[in-house]
C-alpha cells in the first residue's frame, strides 16, 4: 500500500513538472541604445509584452557609447540577450557574438538587415535619415505663403528665404546642435557619403591622397554650413547651445531650421506635438543629384550567442524580434508608441510623426543617399572637436580640411 | 612547537593576515598584473582573442599627441586646484576652530559637498554655469572659448574637496596642545605669530596628508570632468583619465588605453611619493 501511494505521488509530481515546462518563462535582457524611446521600451516590453509572451523582459539603457557598454558587459560575462547597437558594431561584435538569423521569417521583409559572410546578423530597428528640419508654420507665418521645400533646393534660394525671415522679425532663423556626433558623424560625414564611390574616397582618405580642401562636395556642404552658422541663434557661443533648448526653439517657431534627423521628433513632440514640421535636404548650389536625405537602416538588434546565454533565452530573443515585425501590438509599438519609421515592408501602419513622414516620402521616392556605416570609432569624437572649433570660428575652412586629412591618415582602417 | 619552523610561521601569518592577503591579491595585485598583460595585446575590449603585440601599445601611447596634451592639461589643473583647495581648506579649518558661534554647524556644512557624488555635482554646477551665468552675465562659462571650461572645473573641484581637507586640518589644529599656544603668547607672540610659528609647523603631517590626497584626486579626476564638461568645447577640457577611458572603451584601443593608464599611474605615483618624502623629512614632534 505504502509503495503504491509513493508511486502515485511520484507520478503526480513528475506530471506537475512536465506541465510546468511550457509555462516556464525565460528571463531575457534587452539593451536599448536609443535614449528617446527608453521609457516606451520599459513600459511596453517589461509590461504588456512580458505578460502576454510569458517571458520576463528587462530593458537596459546606458548613457555610455555602445562600444563602451558592450565592452563592459562582455568583460563581466553578463551580455544582453538582445542588444541594440549601431551598424558598425554588428561588424565588430556580432560577427563574433551574434546568432545567425538567416532562417528567420522577417529576413524576406526587409532590405536593411546586415549580413556578413552570408549570415544575417543584424535586425534593423528602423529607418532614419538626416537633413534640415523645418517648422512649416513658423515660416509661413512670416512669408504669408505656403512653404514648399522644393523651391529652396539651392543655397542661393535658401539664403533669400533666411533674409525674408529675418526681415519678418525672426532674428536668427537657424539652430545648430553642437554635439560632436551631430557635427561630425551626421553633417561632415555627408561629404563622404554624397558621391558615387564612397569606399574609394574613404580609401583615398586613409591613404592621405584625397584633396579635401579642394573637394567640391566638401566646399559645397561647408558653404551651406557657413550660412547656417551665420544665422545660428547661439552664434556668439555656439558650443554652449543646449540640445533641448534648440529643439524647443524649433518646435515653438522661434527658429525655423535645424540640421537633424527624424529621431529629433521624440524631443520636439514634448514641446509641440501638433505643429507642422518636415525634413528637407540640405540646400546646396549645383547639387541636384544630391537633393536627397542621407540615411537608411539605423540601429540593429543582434542576439547573443555567447556561453552566458542559454538556447531557450536565444529563442525568446528571436520571438521578441518576430513580435516587432508580425504582431499587431509589436508593429503598433514601433510605429505609434516609438514614432519610428519601420524597416519592414509588411508593416502598413501610417507613420505617426511628421519628420518620419518626410523620411518615408523621400525613401519611397528613392531619394535617400545611404549612410556610410564603417566610420572608425573615434571619427565622431576627433572630427567633432574640429567641427566645434570651426563652429566657434577658431579654425578656418582650410584648417578644418587639414584636420580631416590628418585624422584619416592617423586612424586605423575599419575592415568591412 | 618550534616557533622558528616554517609551518609555524606560515600558519601564524595566515591566521592574522591570510584573509586580507587574499583580498588584497584579488582586488589589487591580480587586476594590476592582468592590466599590465593587456598592455602587450591589441585587445579591442570585447573580442575573445587577445593578440600579443609586444611594446606596440607603449609606442602608440608615446606617439599619441592628444594624450600628452591631456596630461599637460591635467598637470596645470592639478597644480592650481591643489593650491586653492588647500588654501581654502586651511582658512576654513582656522575659522571653525577659532571658536566662532555655531562652528560645528559650519564644519558639517562645509563638508557636505564632499558627500555628493562627483557626477551629481557636475550636473548641478552645469546648471549654475550654463543657466545662471547666462542669466546674470549674459555668457555661459561652459562651451565658450578660452580656458573657461577649465576654470569651471577648478571651481567645482575646490568646492568639492575643500570641506574634506578642512576636516584633516581641523584635526591638525586640535592635536596641537593649547599650552604651547599659551606659552608662546606669554613669551610675547601675537595670536597670528603663535599660529604661524607654533601651530602650523606642528601640523606638518596634516599638510602632507592633505596635499597627497588632493594631488592624487586631481590627477585621477574623471567623474566631474565627465558630467560637467564632457571634454568640451572642442576637446579642450579632456583630462588624462578621460582620454584614457575614451581610448580604451570608446575608440576601442584597449591595450593603448591601458598603457596610457599605466603612464598616468607612474606620473601620479612619482609626484605623490616625492611630495610625501619631502613633507615627512621636515616633520617635527612636539
Amino acid at each position: 500500500m505504502k509503495k503504491q501511494v509513493s508511486m502515485v505521488l511520484a507520478a503526480a509530481m513528475t506530471m506537475s513538472m512536465v506541465a510546468a515546462v511550457p509555462a516556464a518563462a525565460e528571463d531575457i535582457t534587452v539593451f536599448n541604445s536609443k535614449m528617446e524611446i527608453q521609457t516606451q521600451m520599459e513600459e511596453t516590453l517589461q509590461g504588456d509584452y512580458s505578460s502576454t509572451s510569458g517571458d520576463k523582459v528587462t530593458v537596459y539603457y546606458s548613457s555610455d557609447t555602445v562600444a563602451a557598454e558592450m565592452s563592459k558587459v562582455y568583460g563581466s560575462g553578463s551580455p544582453y540577450t538582445v542588444a541594440m547597437v549601431d551598424a558598425k558594431d554588428i561588424y565588430s561584435l556580432a560577427v563574433e557574438y551574434g546568432v545567425d538569423l538567416s532562417d528567420q521569417e522577417w529576413v524576406a521583409n526587409t532590405t536593411q538587415a546586415i549580413s556578413v559572410d552570408g549570415k544575417v546578423l543584424g535586425f534593423p530597428v528602423c529607418v532614419e535619415a538626416r537633413g534640415l528640419i523645418y517648422n512649416k508654420t513658423a515660416i509661413e507665418d512670416i512669408t504669408g505663403e505656403e512653404f514648399v521645400p522644393e523651391n529652396y533646393k539651392t543655397l542661393d534660394a535658401f539664403k533669400e528665404l533666411l533674409e525674408t525671415l529675418k526681415e519678418g522679425g525672426m532674428d536668427a532663423p537657424v539652430a545648430i546642435m553642437k554635439e560632436d556626433w551631430s557635427l561630425a558623424a551626421h553633417y561632415l560625414a555627408m561629404f563622404y557619403e554624397e558621391r558615387e564611390d564612397v569606399d574609394a574616397y574613404i580609401d583615398a582618405l586613409y591613404a592621405g591622397e584625397a584633396d579635401v580642401a579642394g573637394d567640391a562636395r566638401f566646399n559645397s556642404l561647408m558653404d551651406t554650413f557657413d550660412v547656417l552658422k551665420e544665422n545660428n541663434y547661439a552664434k556668439d557661443a555656439p558650443n554652449a547651445a543646449v540640445r533641448e533648448d534648440s529643439e524647443m526653439f524649433l518646435a515653438d517657431g522661434d527658429v525655423a531650421f535645424m540640421f537633424g534627423g527624424n529621431w529629433d521628433w521624440a524631443v520636439m513632440a514634448e514641446f509641440d506635438p501638433e505643429g507642422e514640421y518636415g525634413i528637407m535636404p540640405v540646400p546646396q548650389n549645383d547639387a541636384d543629384e544630391y537633393y536627397t536625405l542621407v540615411g537608411g537602416g539605423s540601429k540593429y538588434f543582434y542576439v547573443d550567442n555567447s556561453e552566458n546565454t542559454t538556447d531557450a533565452q536565444r529563442e525568446a530573443g528571436k520571438a521578441l524580434l518576430n513580435w516587432f515585425v508580425f504582431d499587431e501590438a509589436g508593429q503598433d509599438f514601433l510605429v505609434n508608441t516609438c514614432a519610428l519609421v519601420p524597416a519592414f515592408s509588411n508593416i502598413e501602419l501610417e507613420v505617426a510623426d511628421p519628420l518620419g513622414q518626410s523620411v518615408k516620402a523621400f525613401a519611397d521616392a528613392d531619394m535617400l543617399t545611404p549612410s556610410f556605416n564603417y566610420m572608425p570609432d573615434d571619427h565622431y569624437a576627433k572630427l567633432g572637436q574640429s567641427m566645434q572649433s570651426y563652429l566657434a570660428n577658431e579654425i578656418d575652412r582650410a584648417g578644418l580640411a587639414q584636420a580631416v586629412v590628418d585624422y584619416w591618415k592617423s586612424t586605423t582602417p575599419v575592415e568591412h | 612547537m618550534n616557533k622558528n619552523s616554517m609551518s609555524y610561521k606560515t600558519s601564524q601569518f595566515l591566521m592574522f593576515a591570510g584573509v586580507s592577503t587574499v583580498l588584497f591579491c584579488g582586488v589589487v595585485i591580480i587586476p594590476f598584473v592582468y592590466g599590465l598583460y593587456l598592455t602587450f595585446t591589441s585587445w579591442d575590449g570585447v573580442s575573445r582573442s587577445k593578440p600579443f603585440v609586444g611594446f606596440a601599445n607603449y609606442a602608440a601611447a608615446f606617439a599619441d599627441h592628444d594624450y600628452w596634451v591631456a596630461l599637460g592639461r591635467t598637470l596645470i589643473y592639478s597644480a592650481i586646484a591643489v593650491i586653492l583647495i588647500n588654501i581654502v581648506a586651511f582658512l576654513l579649518a582656522y575659522m571653525v576652530t577659532s571658536g566662532v558661534k555655531g562652528q560645528n554647524f559650519f564644519r558639517a556644512g562645509f563638508f557636505i559637498p564632499n558627500l555628493i557624488g562627483g557626477i551629481v555635482l557636475g550636473y548641478v554646477w552645469q546648471f549654475v554655469f550654463k543657466r545662471a551665468f547666462a542669466a546674470l552675465f549674459g555668457v555661459s562659462l561652459l562651451g565658450t572659448t578660452g580656458p573657461n571650461a577649465m576654470i569651471a572645473l577648478i571651481i567645482v573641484s575646490v568646492w568639492q574637496y575643500a570641506g574634506y581637507m578642512m576636516l584633516i586640518y581641523v584635526a591638525g589644529f586640535m592635536s596641537v596642545s593649547k599650552s604651547l599656544m599659551e606659552a608662546a603668547q606669554i613669551d610675547g607672540c601675537t595670536t597670528s605669530q603663535a599660529t604661524w610659528y607654533v601651530t602650523v609647523p606642528l601640523m606638518r603631517s596634516s599638510f602632507v596628508q592633505c596635499l597627497f590626497l588632493s594631488i592624487t584626486r586631481c590627477f585621477m579626476v574623471y567623474d566631474v570632468n565627465l558630467s560637467l564638461t564632457n571634454g568640451e568645447p572642442a576637446g579642450k577640457s579632456i583630462m588624462a583619465a578621460m582620454h584614457v577611458y575614451n581610448q580604451a572603451f570608446t575608440y576601442r584601443n584597449y591595450g593603448t588605453g591601458q598603457a596610457e593608464a599605466l603612464i598616468l599611474f607612474i606620473v601620479c605615483a612619482i609626484v605623490g611619493v616625492t611630495q610625501v618624502y619631502i613633507g615627512k623629512k621636515g616633520e617635527v614632534a612636539a
